[in-house]
Formats: structure tokens, C-alpha cells, sequence
């Protein structure tokens, strides 16, 4: 008993523990030890010997059926390996790594860093870099990763000691997914990489200050004088509503969140960045709140007397005008792991700052146990009737193909099952809008960032993540264009995604921008007259099934094809240029100011369009 | 209002341009800067002072705790300045 307990608290020793290694041989073991099970990435000059040891790692480890442990997934740029690594990392939780070269190939990955940061994911980057003695010399392909990379990711460790090399690496797998998730990019020069190391299997950098302070996060315990606080004030509450966002994804509370609101009848929106933290076609549901969310949603916001903000931030999507956010909410409560956005934005009555799961099951259990169940039928009556009154719709009687019906048309087949991967712009918000998702990690977007070019590498990574997933990438044409070079690597690797293009002609949200606030000045965003084939672009890079759809009455057969072809498809879709993305919550307005276009009836005629250009 | 915030630091290359990256992305502007190391070779004593508002200090604190080589961060309060 005494023998079995002392193993169980003493790890066995690495297999290799004792073993000298060279530096590339310990970044693949560490990766191997993380279960890494796929690389994104472009090789180079200063990243060979890491290459090298890779190659030889999958070779010397192939499985039965030949399968490589670890295949290195060849991007046209490394910017889609860094999408693609957050693709893979949005789909399945865990951590994406992209490995590249010094230079350009690290600086070529700087916007999917920072897009990784911006939405909470966790990606640990690899970059070769020039000789310690070379450092700073001005040398071929090199470039200041430390400093570049060091204001965008959550943390960049340059290895300039070979033998804190294995150390840093793992170090960087428990930054990346712990806490508030990121990116860190590790930075190491090409002799670090052929050094030979005494491989030791376990040893982590202490960083104290991090690991002290995410230690008291994740031991922060909900008391119970602080529950009775705030199921005092849901009691009081006649209209409680849950604002839930990306936390909610990143954390793995849907379950627990679900739990939460069936416990005690409370309504859910979710952020851009939340959906599929709760099931979207749940009666209590509301989809997506903000700048472009439902209607419904933003009206709820508006009457509810108590907001329960769950992971979220108030961003200025969200809460442009913070203080006439939730005007009627006499108690806002708010849960996030990150402290430093308790009062941020929005002043609240209620914070714990701490993990998401055990603070809702505590909640949940703490309200269970004292009896509460507030009446809310009322509520639930009045959200019923806005999301009767005030549904998304958009011009059915048009000739043109509508956006929103394609989504519909796809959706219909999907069934809320599918992974969804977006660019950036009108597209996005239509796929946001009009996509049911019941699961979280189905929808993979640039929320924060708002990358153009995110959402084709995005569903390739994602497509490693979930080999037997639906996985469907819709762009619009100015953001395909971003990474079109990706098109070939999804046909290189064989996998079946379906990449939809709804073509407009333009950048459609810039163009949308440009007609309420700038005099329908549409500088620089017409792209109608531009050459650009796209079908033959697809079957240049080998799609077989590649197709252009502009007759409305060919929709349905033509998506219902689409969707069965078994491998990869593409379909270009000639849509409504005029098409607009409605609800809108202007910059600079509130809520009540929402315009909800022609199709969507508002619940009052909303304020004279302020013209703000200046806001963003 | 001046406000002075107090940091140790582990001894990193990077460590203070990570700092003065924070700030310098908020839009704030540095008045005073020291930077001496301390009787752990690993670890170095920060003090930096600026302008800014309380809600605007407190926020930058908590950023500053969000930095991996930060040990530990605080905010001197005016009195302790003037003795």
C-alpha cells in the first residue's frame, strides 16, 4: 500500500531520462511528451536540424498502418501555419503548434500570434533563429523575434542556454494552456539546436510570479457568503439574463454553463466568440448579442434587470457605449479567470475572479440546495415574443442569390453539427447569425482581431483536429484572396473540406461602413471588375468538384451536391451585392439605436443615423 | 495624477522591454525609470512613475501581472513618495 502510494506520487522516470540528445532531438521529444500530434509548418535555414529530427522521430517511429506520429502539414506561408494551428487548436482544446524558420518565416507568423492572443488560444511557435554568436549582427533571415513576437503573444522565450532548452519548451505548453490561454513563441538560434543536452525528461522553468498567481486563481473558492450575495440579487430579479463569451469555450464549461441556466430557468446569449457554449437552438437561447447580434438578443439586453457575465469581457463589440450597456441591469455579476478584466470596461456588483467550471457547479449547487427557483415565466413569455416579433429575416423575394439563404441551405443539411470556419467581414456575421450550433468548438473566427484570410488554413487545421468532421470553411472573396494559396495544401493533404466563397464583388462590411458613414464614397473596396476566376483557381489547385452557383432556384440541389461530394469542393456563390448585415448596433450607439434593416422589425423607430466616422 | 509602480523581475533579457512595451502600447509615457539588481543575481527591482488616472494605474497593474517574468507587482502609494 505504502510502496503503491510513494509510486503514485513519484512520476517513473522519462524513458530517455539520462540519455544526451541534440537540441532539435529534445524540442521533438518535448512536443512528443506534450501528444503533439501534428506540426504546421514551413522549413529553413535556421530550423533544418529541428526538421531533420523530426523527419527521423516519424520515421524511426512509424505506427502499424505506416501513419507518421507527427506529420508536418506544409502551409504556401506561414501565416496559414499559424492559422492553422489555432484551427486545430479551437476544434479540439488543445495545444497548436506551428514551427517555422527564422526571419521571415517567424515574422510571417506575427498576425496569427497576435490573433491567437487577441481570442484566448493556446499555440506554442517554434522559430529558428541565427547563431547565439550571430545575434544582433544584422545576419541573413534574421530578424528581432524576441521583441516583435514579446508585444503580441502571451509570452517569447529566447533560448540563448542550451541547457534550459527543454526546460523553456515545456514551460511553454503550461503558459500556453493555463490561466487564460495564449500563445508563446519560443525563439531558438541554430546552435542551441545542434547542441548535444543531457535529456532529463521533467524539468520546467520555475517562473515563480506566473505560477504563484495561477495558482491562486485556480484554487479560489467561491464562499458561501459570496453565493448568497448572488442569489440574493437573482431573487430580486424579474428578467436575469447570462452574457456568456469565449471563456466559456476556453475554459470547457459549456456543460457546466447548460447545468447553470436549466438549474434556475436563466436565458443565454453568447458573444461571437461564446457560441456553442450553449446549444443555439435551446428555447431559452438567444444567439448572439452585439453589434450585429439578433435582435432579440439585444432587446433582452436591454430590459434584463440582471446580467450574468460568464467568461466575456464587455468588449466594444458587445458594449461600445459601456455605460449604456444593460441600462436596466440593477446588478451585473461577472466570473473571469483573467483579473485584469473585472472592471475593465463595466463597473460590476458582483466579481469572482477563478475557474469557470467549479464556480458555476458551485453555484449551481449552492442554489439547488438553498431552494431557489425564480418565477420567471413572465420573462420567458416576454423573450418568446421578441424572438417571434423581431426574428432574423432577410429579403426572400429578391431575384438575387441572398446570403442568408445560402447559410440557411447549408445549415439545414449541417444541422448544427458541422465545424464552421470564417474570414472576416459580412460573411462572418451571416454565417454567426444564421448557423444553429449545439456544441462549443464547431465555430472557429477571428473575433478580436478580425484577420481576413483566417478562415481557409483555420479549417484545414481544424479538419487534423477532427479527421471524421464536417468541416466547412465560408469566405468571402476579399478574404479568400488573403490566403488563397492555402486552396492547394487542402488538396495536397486530401482533406474533404468544403470551402464556400460568397462573392459580392468587394469588401462587403467596409463597403456597408462606407455607405451609412462615408457618402457611399466606396474607396478602394469595389472589386467587381476585378479578373480573378475563382472556380478555375480551385481546379487549378485541384479540386475536382469546384462550381459556381448565381441561379437562386439552384440552391438547394446545388448545396445538397456540394455537401455529399466526397472530398474537397468548392462553390462559389454570385450574391446580392447590395446585401447588408442587419441587425447593426452602430459605432457609437446603444442598443435602443439599434437599426434592424428592412427586413427585421425593430421594436421602436430607432435614432437618426449619427454620422461618427471617426469611430471605429 | 503621478502614480508609482514598484516590480521585481526576473532577470531576463527582454524582461524590461516587456514592460515598457506595455505601457508604451497603452499610450503612456515613462517619467521615471530604475532598474537595479538585487542581492538574487535572477532578480531585479523595477520603479517606474507616470501619468495617468487611479483606474488607469490600477488597470496597468494588473497588466503588469499578466507579464510571465513579473514575481511580484505593486502600487506605491503617494505618501510613501514623499517620505
Amino acid at each position: 500500500m505504502s510502496a503503491q502510494l510513494q509510486a503514485a506520487e513519484t512520476p517513473p522516470a522519462h524513458p530517455l531520462a539520462g540519455a544526451t540528445l541534440s537540441g532539435a532531438d529534445v524540442v521533438v521529444q518535448v512536443l512528443a511528451d506534450e501528444g503533439v500530434e501534428v506540426i504546421f509548418g514551413y522549413s529553413g535555414g535556421a530550423i533544418l536540424p529541428v526538421y531533420d529530427a523530426v523527419f527521423r522521430y516519424n520515421r524511426e517511429h512509424a505506427r502499424p498502418d505506416a501513419r507518421e506520429p507527427m506529420p508536418l502539414i506544409v502551409p504556401a506561408n506561414e501565416q496559414g501555419a499559424g492559422f492553422m494551428a489555432q484551427g486545430y487548436a479551437r476544434a479540439s482544446g488543445k495545444v497548436g503548434v506551428a514551427l517555422v524558420t527564422s526571419g521571415p518565416g517567424a515574422t510571417n507568423t506575427v498576425t496569427p500570434v497576435r490573433d491567437a492572443m487577441a481570442d484566448s488560444i493556446p499555440l506554442v511557435v517554434i522559430c529558428g533563429q541565427v547563431p547565439t554568436t550571430a545575434l544582433g549582427s544584422d545576419a541573413f533571415q534574421e530578424a528581432p523575434v524576441g521583441n516583435v513576437m514579446g508585444a503580441c503573444a502571451k509570452h517569447v522565450f529566447l533560448v540563448t542556454d542550451a541547457s534550459k532548452l527543454e526546460a523553456t519548451l515545456r514551460t511553454a505548453f503550461d503558459i500556453a494552456r493555463s490561466g487564460r490561454p495564449g500563445p508563446v513563441v519560443v525563439d531558438i538560434p541554430k546552435d542551441v539546436q545542434n547542441a548535444q543536452l543531457e535529456f532529463d525528461g521533467a524539468s520546467r522553468l520555475p517562473i515563480h510570479g506566473y505560477r504563484a498567481r495561477l495558482r491562486a486563481v485556480e484554487h479560489s473558492h467561491l464562499d458561501g457568503e459570496t453565493c448568497a450575495a448572488f442569489f440574493g440579487a437573482l431573487k430580486q430579479a424579474k428578467r436575469p439574463l447570462i452574457y456568456a463569451g469565449g471563456g466559456v469555450i476556453a475554459a470547457g464549461a459549456a456543460v457546466a454553463l447548460r447545468a447553470f441556466a436549466d438549474a434556475f430557468g436563466l436565458p443565454v446569449t453568447t458573444t461571437l466568440m461564446g457560441l456553442g457554449g450553449v446549444d443555439t437552438t435551446g428555447p431559452l437561447a438567444l444567439h448572439m448579442l452585439g453589434m450585429h447580434g439578433t435582435a432579440y438578443a439585444n432587446y433582452a439586453v436591454e430590459d434584463c434587470d440582471f446580467l450574468f457575465a460568464v467568461g466575456a469581457r464587455f468588449d466594444d463589440r458587445v458594449a461600445g457605449v459601456a455605460a449604456k450597456f444593460a441600462p436596466r441591469a440593477r446588478f451585473i455579476a461577472h466570473i473571469d479567470i483573467d483579473p485584469a478584466e473585472i472592471d475593465k470596461v463595466k463597473s460590476v456588483q458582483w466579481r469572482h475572479v477563478g475557474a469557470l467550471v467549479p464556480a458555476l457547479d458551485r453555484l449551481t449547487a449552492y442554489g439547488r440546495a438553498h431552494g431557489v427557483l425564480p418565477p420567471l415565466a413572465d420573462w420567458h413569455a416576454h423573450l418568446a415574443a421578441l424572438k417571434r416579433e423581431h426574428a432574423m429575416d432577410y429579403d426572400r423575394a429578391s431575384d438575387l442569390i441572398q446570403p442568408q439563404a445560402v447559410i440557411e441551405a447549408i445549415n439545414r443539411r449541417a444541422q448544427g453539427r458541422a465545424i464552421v470556419s470564417t474570414g472576416v467581414g459580412q460573411h462572418q456575421m451571416w454565417a454567426a447569425q444564421y448557423f444553429d450550433f449545439r456544441a462549443p468548438r464547431q465555430w472557429l473566427t477571428s473575433g478580436s482581431m478580425g484577420t481576413m484570410g483566417f478562415g481557409l488554413p483555420a479549417a484545414i487545421g481544424a479538419q487534423f483536429a477532427r479527421p471524421d468532421a464536417l468541416v466547412i470553411d465560408i469566405d468571402g472573396d476579399g478574404s479568400i484572396r488573403m490566403n488563397i494559396g492555402e486552396l492547394e495544401t487542402v488538396t495536397t493533404y486530401g482533406l474533404p473540406i468544403k470551402v464556400v466563397v460568397l462573392n459580392n464583388g468587394g469588401d462587403g462590411m467596409v463597403r456597408q461602413w462606407q455607405k451609412l458613414y462615408f457618402g457611399q464614397r466606396f474607396s478602394a473596396t469595389d472589386k467587381s471588375l476585378h479578373k480573378k476566376d475563382f472556380v478555375r483557381a480551385a481546379q487549378a489547385d485541384g479540386f475536382e468538384w469546384a462550381k459556381r452557383l448565381t441561379d437562386k432556384a439552384a440552391i438547394e440541389a446545388t448545396i445538397a451536391d456540394f455537401l455529399a461530394f466526397d472530398g474537397p469542393a468548392f462553390l462559389e456563390v454570385m450574391i446580392d451585392p447590395d446585401a447588408g448585415v442587419y441587425p447593426m448596433v452602430g459605432p457609437g450607439a446603444s442598443y435602443a439605436q439599434m437599426i434592424t434593416g428592412d427586413f427585421i422589425r425593430a421594436r421602436s423607430a430607432p435614432a437618426a443615423l449619427d454620422a461618427t466616422p471617426h469611430m471605429f | 495624477m503621478r502614480h508609482t509602480l514598484a516590480m521585481l523581475l526576473q532577470n531576463e533579457s527582454g524582461a524590461l522591454v516587456r514592460v515598457a512595451g506595455l505601457l508604451a502600447a497603452r499610450g503612456y509615457n515613462i517619467d521615471t525609470l530604475t532598474v537595479v539588481t538585487t542581492a538574487d543575481p535572477a532578480v531585479s527591482q523595477l520603479t517606474l512613475s507616470l501619468q495617468c488616472d487611479d483606474a488607469g494605474a490600477m488597470q496597468l497593474l494588473q497588466q503588469m501581472r499578466k507579464l510571465i517574468d513579473v514575481l511580484q507587482v505593486a502600487h506605491l502609494p503617494a505618501a510613501a513618495l514623499a517620505a
